[in-house]
């Protein structure tokens, strides 16, 4: 150690007692407390099916599938209103928020109870509710034809795959209130919170208020 | 004894500049050592997944062939049974001809409700805790698309806010990827009909994949995968979503062991607004296709030049 033949600060043996030994002892003590001391991975949790079923998300066709009673029984006797606005007595429950189309006998047939108006006195049958809607919502019906409207299941190759699976209008939007309801939505991510992006950096900071100003100027 | 520190002490004073270490401290350190690197290492024995040595030696998937993929799938499938108790069928059906995979997200319909998230969880066996997701729903407000600013972790109840827009991003299934670019051992490669997969045999989980990935869209299994044993989906694909390893990425495969056999993602069945469309962008009669063809439509970090099959649109 010393060049010059004087004795060095650690004498012998001494570098071993004072340095390799405790440091050896901390180390073991180190590894058997803290060694092992991750926090233990949570037992996997169920996923709800709720979460990924789409059931939850376009149950408006339950609305309006069972009317009680008979029809006939008021029908019959009461002549019909070509201007009646709001639902009564029996379709108490039915809200009537179509926008600008606010009368019953547009959609309904004045004197036929099991069928929807078409183009002047026509019927047009509850199975075809796309007809119906056509009359006004041509553009989304057409794109509903092409398959790029709307929910799909099945199959994208209809040869050899799974039969497709589509849906009519009132199977996801309730006729009466056509705004689509949000129901049930899924919780956040539950990862490592470095890997989240944090809602605290979100929208609501500054920066983010110049960026989308800024941006917004420009157009 | 004494006469041993005699020795040590007459031969540090011949030779003062060659201090010598006694044979008893030798042996103590030593032993000292020795033990504390046993301990420290002692993990290792509780380590879960050691590789047989069929594992060690097999091939990369593109060298296999039919009867030894049909050797390691019953392999996996009977490593599965052992683990999780269910009969699970491996499959590998190879892309078809003339086709090439693409999606059409619309952000003008998208509730941001993440039922998408948790379909794809449950079709891909993915790992319930910890938890892996690989679609991330971005919440930005709307006037521009900010992605620096977004957020991902927004509760349920801020799902369906009429100022803000929600952009879920996954896997773009690039035509140009940067993932398979780094990769030092090939592990990951595109596919015939345009799908990034991933051999999670080969991979070594080095992560540069995900480091290169600007959608940050793979995903890496700290941790062994934990999934509940009623949850698994036995309908596994080889380079889809059979279990993952510890220490292996993954990532979206447009669920191929579905697509390939002609079914729609698992994403796109559940999305209760339709905002989701897939089909095969190389047939001019596919949904894709028309909306492209109709529909103003952008790709996420185009300036990157990685040239996504994923696009969005902001459709009536």
């Amino acid at each position: 150690m010393g060049n010059n033949g004087k004795k060095t600060h650690f004498e012998q043996g001494e570098f071993w007692k004072k340095v390799i030994l405790p440091g050896t002892v901390i180390l073991l003590l180190f590894f058997i407390f803290w060694g092992d001391s991750k926090p233990p991975i949570p037992s996997p949790v169920p996923l709800n099916a709720e979460w990924y079923s789409p059931e939850t998300a376009r149950g408006e066709i339950l609305v309006n599938t069972v009317m009680p009673g008979n029809c006939f029984i008021c029908h019959s006797v009461q002549i019909p209103d070509p201007t009646t606005i709001s639902p009564q007595f029996a379709h108490i429950t039915v809200k009537l928020e179509h926008g600008v189309n606010d009368r019953c006998y547009n959609c309904h047939h004045i004197y036929d109870r099991d069928s929807l108006a078409g183009d002047g006195e026509s019927k047009i049958s509850f199975a075809t509710p796309e007809r119906l809607c056509a009359r006004c919502h041509g553009i989304i019906v057409r794109d509903w034809k092409d398959g790029t409207h709307g929910l799909r299941q099945g199959g994208w190759l209809v040869k050899g795959g799974k039969d497709p699976v589509n849906f009519t209008c009132t199977e996801c939007h309730d006729p009466h209130t056509p705004q689509f309801k949000y129901m049930h939505a899924a919780p956040a991510p539950t990862w490592p919170e470095k890997t989240l992006r944090q809602s605290r950096q979100s929208d609501d900071d500054p920066k983010s208020a110049f960026l989308t100003e800024s941006i917004q100027e420009r157009f | 004894m004494s006469k041993e520190e005699q020795n040590n002490h007459d031969e540090t004073n011949q030779n003062p500049q060659e201090p010598t270490i006694s044979r008893r401290y030798f042996l103590a350190g030593s032993a000292c050592l020795s033990v504390a690197t046993a301990v420290s290492l002692s993990p290792l024995l509780n380590a879960e997944e050691v590789p047989s040595s069929e594992d060690l030696i097999q091939k990369h998937y593109k060298e296999l062939s039919t009867e030894e993929k049909k050797e390691i799938f019953a392999k996996l499938e009977s490593e599965i049974n052992q683990q999780y108790g269910v009969t699970a069928k491996i499959s590998d059906p190879a892309p078809l001809d003339g086709v090439e995979f693409a999606y059409v997200l619309n952000l003008g319909r998208c509730i941001g409700c993440r039922k998408c998230v948790y379909a794809c969880m449950d079709e891909n066996n993915q790992s319930r805790s910890p938890q892996k997701q690989y679609i991330r729903v971005m919440k930005m407000k709307k006037g521009t698309i900010n992605l620096e600013t977004s957020s991902h972790d927004y509760p349920e109840k801020e799902a369906s806010s009429k100022d803000h827009f929600y952009m879920p991003v996954a896997c773009q299934q690039c035509r140009e990827p940067k993932c398979i670019e780094v990769c030092p051992v090939k592990a990951t490669w595109k596919e015939k009909d345009g799908i990034v997969v991933v051999d999670y045999n080969w991979c070594i989980g080095c992560r540069y994949c995900e480091a290169a990935c600007p959608y940050h869209a793979r995903r890496f299994n700290f941790a062994k995968p934990q999934i509940p044993k009623q949850e698994i989906n036995p309908d596994m694909g080889y380079l889809s979503n059979r279990p993952r390893y510890m220490g292996v990425m993954e990532k979206c495969t447009f669920c191929l062991h579905k697509t390939r056999r002609g079914e729609y993602p698992s994403c796109m069945e559940v999305c209760p607004t339709g905002s989701r469309k897939f089909g095969n962008i190389r047939d001019p009669e596919s949904e894709v296709r028309k909306i492209i063809e109709q529909e103003r439509v952008f790709v996420l970090k185009q300036e990157v030049g990685t040239l996504p099959k994923f696009y969005y649109t902001f459709a009536k």
